[in-house]
């Protein structure tokens, strides 16, 4: 009995086991047939471990409104102009630096218990489990240290050239390397030109790194160790030949890869499609002359033909890159264009990097306006992803958005563009700190100049100062937009933005600034102009903090506001309607400035001074009135008289003729009669009539007193 | 409390020289505990600052403020208690230690997961470029020993005043 149910129950259990496994086997095979039942249970989807968090992080969006999440979310450390963004992030980059070379330098204490007592061997032991090698410390390598070919397999998988050439020489000179590895270290070597890269951990530092433009020199190493090894090798693999070709071609040795693609070919070794891509890059180095470098370049995809090798969308890239290096011209861009048709008829599509190149070959500064960019934009958005290939695929959307910001000047090919790099997680493909920057400018220059207001406006809000901080040639355009626009409140707003992007120290800008704010001025709102008010009084304020700091260094020399700037702040400033409004005191001080010459030049707008002049007598600031019309006088302008005439006329409320007649008397007579601010108002005039004052030791005296005493 | 301990020590030596009744009476810290552990004293010029952390005694915890390490492990059937304590204490130090003299708080060790999240009030006292590099290098420090992902959550105040809650 017992037995019995025990054998049945086992076979349910085998029945069971069966039945996973099928289950398995059929999750495994795409089932795609119907079953007898009519349910059929959809394809298995393989997923990656990530795949979920993806989808998570797509349904998130990036917020342009906040800052970067690799800066700290505090205010204290919320970077707001361009350098201090580079600057916080790369201390950021420095102190994680620092912390892994400690864990290098002193290893022991990473990997091994502290709590062993000391004279006795220390354990083993690792926080994690399972071990994670990313927090393991790295090996340091030196002259001394014992290395095996896992070393040399280690730092090459790594790409540590300088350890890899290091280990190579320590173990060539003890036991030797294998070959495999002498050809591994060879691609290497050949990939980096024997020069270490940053390493893809420091994203900061690639991120910022210097923007050097890679010039078209021959930068191969001749005789390096790359040479080296190759020469040494005995016999010589198909492999070593393809990878020394692609790295000579790689940094332009253009001769010497076209000779050693010679001699293998005479040699009867297959060459691979990439080493003819490399070829072709650097063909015109071989040649001058457009139609002799045309020939070349045929003639190699002719021999490409022969060997009976495949072109993929590389070799395009490659033909592309060489075409645009050898200038413009009608007859390069129609090759150009027959090369692209032919390589579709193969079903080869263009990559970004190719479209780049297309670009540059077309639009040229000085060029004829020719329209490809809208054909380039109608294919790509017509993809499903931009899977980068190319390292210079990274160029294609700065070029493109130059070229409708300078080349084109066209708005809506610009949105296209923009749209196209904010689409999906297009904008990995915006390059670096340097080329994103430019990427804006050229973005918010077009926008400035030809989009219509509300819509720069909106752009601007969206983009300023988180994603992008204006330089100081964006930062006028955007002026001159709003200027035109009218738009007050944002000017006044801009004072503040100079101030926090660094670049109010740049007399230039804050010129233009002022000169918008006077010329939008007077059609403002009572509130707005109140802000624009304060804001030219703080420019005066900023101006005079800045020289009072720099005095004593005083080494570069402190660039001042002209006096056509100080006459406009005191434009603005002069416009209250009360007595004991401060901005007087800023129009005081604005003055003095303008008399005792610390600004440059003369005021190009005069009648504003002998207007506010004018209107300080009438609100009882005569020490006012009168320092603005002796400016006047002494600069020698000729509405100094009239001017000097009303003010008085205001000052002592009589008619014009009433004044003249007065100020014929002389000055003795005058002196006992006048209030001495008008007294000064005198003297200013004969000085604008004669050339000099009617008695030249009182002048100076008195017209420091009656600044005080109005 | 060395002195009662010493006192102890000789009465016990006095009435007995056994060691089991010695043993049995030298735990004297619990019946200090309620009245002194995580409290501070009253100065006589009242100027003793309290932060609000310190102003609220330990039988205030969960009711007033809350626990300065927030992890599972001291849970029924939690994981790693002497290693999260000890680990805890590390970080304490580490912080205060390489915020010299900056930071104004508690430091809040949060965990989640493998993630051990930091918080703590910091000083404005020295250059924003400076404490990025600090942050950098205590998060990747920390890290390394820990072999899991560290961040650091601080806030700034301008002055270590700004975090006092009253004076005693």
């Amino acid at each position: 009995m017992y037995s019995n149910i025990v054998i049945q129950r086992q076979w349910a259990r085998l029945a069971g086991l069966f039945r996973t496994l099928s289950s398995l086997e059929g999750q495994k095979l795409p089932v795609g047939r119907k079953s007898i039942d009519g349910i059929s249970p959809p394809v298995r989807i393989s997923r990656s471990s990530t795949d979920i968090l993806q989808a998570l992080a797509a349904t998130v969006g990036v917020d342009p409104t906040a800052p970067h999440f690799k800066y700290h979310d505090d205010p204290f450390l919320i970077p707001q102009s361009n350098y201090r963004k580079r600057a916080y992030a790369l201390s950021a980059e420095a102190g994680r630096k620092a912390a892994s070379w400690i864990r290098d330098e002193q290893s022991q204490l990473f990997t091994t218990r502290e709590w062993d007592p000391p004279m006795k061997m220390k354990t083993p032991y690792h926080n994690a489990d399972p071990p994670i090698d990313a927090f393991n410390p790295r090996p340091i390598y030196n002259d001394e240290s014992k290395v095996t070919e896992e070393d040399l397999l280690y730092t090459i998988q790594n790409a540590l050239l300088e350890d890899a050439i290091r280990v190579y020489q320590l173990l060539s000179a003890s036991e030797g390397v294998n070959d495999d590895l002498k050809l591994a270290l060879l691609q290497l070597l050949c990939f980096y030109n024997e020069k270490e890269p940053i390493a893809a951990e420091w994203l900061e530092e690639r991120w910022f790194a210097a923007a050097t433009r890679e010039r078209q020199a021959t930068t191969w190493r001749l005789g390096g160790l790359a040479d080296k090894i190759f020469s040494a090798m005995d016999p010589k693999t198909p492999e070593a030949y393809c990878t020394v070709i692609q790295g000579m071609a790689k940094y332009y040795q253009a001769e010497r890869a076209h000779a050693l693609a010679q001699e293998a070919m005479e040699k009867g070794i297959p060459l691979s499609t990439s080493v003819y891509n490399a070829l072709l890059s650097c063909v015109g180095f071989l040649k001058e002359g457009t139609t002799l470098r045309i020939e070349a370049l045929k003639a190699l995809l002719s021999q490409m033909n022969e060997q009976g090798i495949s072109p993929n969308s590389d070799t395009l890239t490659s033909c592309l890159k060489s075409i645009s290096a050898w200038g413009g011209g009608k007859a390069l861009q129609t090759f150009a264009l027959q090369i692209v048709a032919e390589f579709k008829q193969l079903n080869i599509q263009p990559g970004l990097s190719a479209y780049y190149y297309l670009l540059c070959l077309f639009c040229k500064e000085r060029g004829p306006r020719i329209d490809v960019l809208t054909t380039i934009l109608n294919d790509l958005e017509g993809r499903d992803s931009l899977e980068p290939t190319d390292a210079m695929d990274t160029h294609f959307f700065i070029t493109a958005m130059g070229v409708c910001s300078e080349h084109l000047q066209n708005i809506d090919l610009a949105d296209r563009v923009h749209a196209l790099l904010m689409k999906d997680d297009n904008y990995r493909l915006v390059g670096d700190a340097y080329k994103e920057s430019i990427y804006y400018r050229h973005l918010v220059s077009v926008a400035c100049r030809h989009a219509p207001f509300e819509k720069t406006a909106q752009l601007l809000d969206t983009l300023i100062p988180n994603i992008y901080v204006p330089e100081p040639s964006v930062m006028e355009e955007i002026i001159k937009t709003l200027e035109l626009a009218g738009a007050g409140d944002r000017l006044a707003e801009v004072w503040s933005q100079l101030v926090v992007f660094g670049l109010a120290k740049r007399v230039k800008l804050v010129e233009r600034l002022l000169d918008a704010l006077c010329n939008c001025y007077t059609y403002q709102d009572e509130e707005i102009k109140e802000k624009i008010r304060s804001a030219a009084a703080d420019m005066l304020k900023f101006g005079q903090m800045v020289q009072e700091q720099n005095e004593p260094e005083s080494r570069t020399p402190i660039q001042k506001l002209s006096a056509s700037a100080l006459t406009n702040i005191i434009e603005l400033c002069a416009d209250v309607k009360d007595k004991a409004d401060e901005s007087w005191e800023v129009v005081g001080e604005a003055l003095a400035r303008l008399r005792s010459e610390q600004a440059s030049g003369l005021p190009s707008r005069p009648e504003v001074i002998s207007s506010v002049a004018k209107k300080a007598a009438t609100y009882g600031k005569p020490g006012l009135a009168a320092t603005a019309v002796t400016y006047l006088a002494e600069c020698g302008f000729e509405e100094a008289t009239t001017a000097c005439v009303e003010t008085l006329g205001v000052m002592l409320n009589r008619p014009t003729d009433e004044v003249q007649t007065l100020l014929r008397e002389p000055r003795s007579s005058l002196e006992s009669s006048l209030h001495p601010s008008a007294l000064v108002i005198a003297e200013a005039f004969h000085l604008a009539k004669t050339g000099a004052p009617i008695d030249s030791s009182a002048s100076s005296e008195s017209d420091s007193e009656t600044s005080d005493d109005d | 409390m060395n002195s009662s301990i010493f006192k102890l020590i000789q009465n016990v030596s006095a009435v007995s020289k056994s060691s089991a009744i010695l043993s049995s009476q030298f735990h004297t810290s619990p019946a200090l505990c309620r009245v002194v552990s995580g409290k501070y004293r009253i100065t006589k010029k009242r100027d003793k600052p309290l932060t609000y952390e310190m102003a609220n005694p330990p039988h205030y915890i969960a009711h007033r403020k809350t626990w300065n390490s927030w992890n599972t492990s001291s849970l029924k059937d939690g994981l790693r208690r002497p290693e999260t304590a000890l680990e805890d204490e590390f970080i304490r130090r580490f912080m205060n230690g390489t915020w010299h003299g900056l930071v104004c708080s508690e430091i809040i060790i949060k965990r989640q997961f493998n993630h051990i999240r930091v918080a703590a009030i910091i000083r404005r006292a020295v250059s924003p470029t400076k404490m990025y590099f600090l942050l950098g290098y205590s998060e990747e420090l920390m890290a390394n020993w820990l072999h899991c992902p560290v961040t650091l959550e601080l806030q700034t105040v301008d002055s270590f005043k700004d975090v006092v809650f009253k004076y005693i």
